[in-house]
């Protein structure tokens, strides 16, 4: 899969936590492991599974609150279908996502 | 100053020092009612992989995303009787200018109580504003503007 000019967040799985990643970082995802391998920003994501693509979220920047007791570097925070996203920037992925080569 | 004005003050004063008492571990604590959103049944949260003891995670509040913080990890509290009806109290932390709404997650809500200020014995000068006796126990009156600069 790959969609450089797609519009949207792709929305995925991990640890038990809903994670997006603007579609447009995207570069491409495949089945790994029972899970899934995903190419964004030049990272490879795991994922363990796909909860969709949306068209639009509204992302609010992180808390500061989040940012004193939580170490990783976010890109926001979104709510879909009443749960809590992360917005991740995959340039400084969260270590639960990085997929060692 | 005319009588009235007298009494205005009066119940400025107290409206001050109005506080929300909340039962965390074994620790009684006493939150500004005036940065008391709303107390509601504890929300679902979903843990951050990686985060400190202290934050539980993220829920979903009026469709908006919410940091949760675990208010007896905050306070040091030994852990207490299992809760029968946990709640998450919602708060705004924080200088006025850079205000946050966040979730404190507490074993009960108990009542609302007036902590004169002359009554508070100073504490660490940050999130745990002091000590102050009320109804016979010793609470600790919390400073969320503190919470929310706290580096």
């Amino acid at each position: 899969m790959s969609v450089p000019h797609a519009r949207g967040f792709l929305l995925l799985r991990r640890a038990g936590g809903v994670w997006g990643i603007a579609s447009s970082d995207v570069e491409g995802m495949a089945v790994e492991d029972g899970g899934y391998r995903i190419s964004a920003g030049g990272e490879a994501f795991f994922a363990d599974s796909i909860v969709g693509v949306v068209a639009d979220l509204r992302v609010h920047p992180p808390a500061p609150v989040l940012r004193r007791f939580w170490p990783e570097t976010v890109a926001g925070l979104a709510v879909y279908e009443r749960t809590p996203v992360v917005m991740v920037d995959p340039r400084y992925p969260p270590a639960i996502l990085k997929l060692d080569d | 100053m005319p009588a009235d004005a007298v009494d205005r003050g009066g119940d400025l004063s107290r409206r001050d020092g109005t506080h929300l008492l909340v039962r965390a571990g074994d620790h009684a604590c006493a939150l500004p009612l005036a940065q008391v959103r709303r107390v509601v049944r504890a929300l679902t949260v979903h843990p951050l992989p990686g985060a400190a003891g202290e934050l539980e995670g993220l829920a979903e509040f009026g469709g908006e995303p919410l940091p949760v913080l675990n208010l007896a990890r905050l306070v040091n509290a030994p852990q207490g009787a299992n809760p029968a009806y946990p709640v998450t109290v919602v708060v705004w932390v924080g200088p006025a200018e850079a205000r946050e709404m966040i979730g404190l997650s507490a074993d009960a809500a108990l009542e609302v109580v007036h902590v004169p200020a002359d009554s508070i014995v100073a504490g660490d000068g940050g999130f745990l504003q002091g000590e102050a006796p009320v109804g016979g126990e010793v609470v600790r009156v919390l400073n969320l503007d503190a919470l929310g600069r706290e580096a």
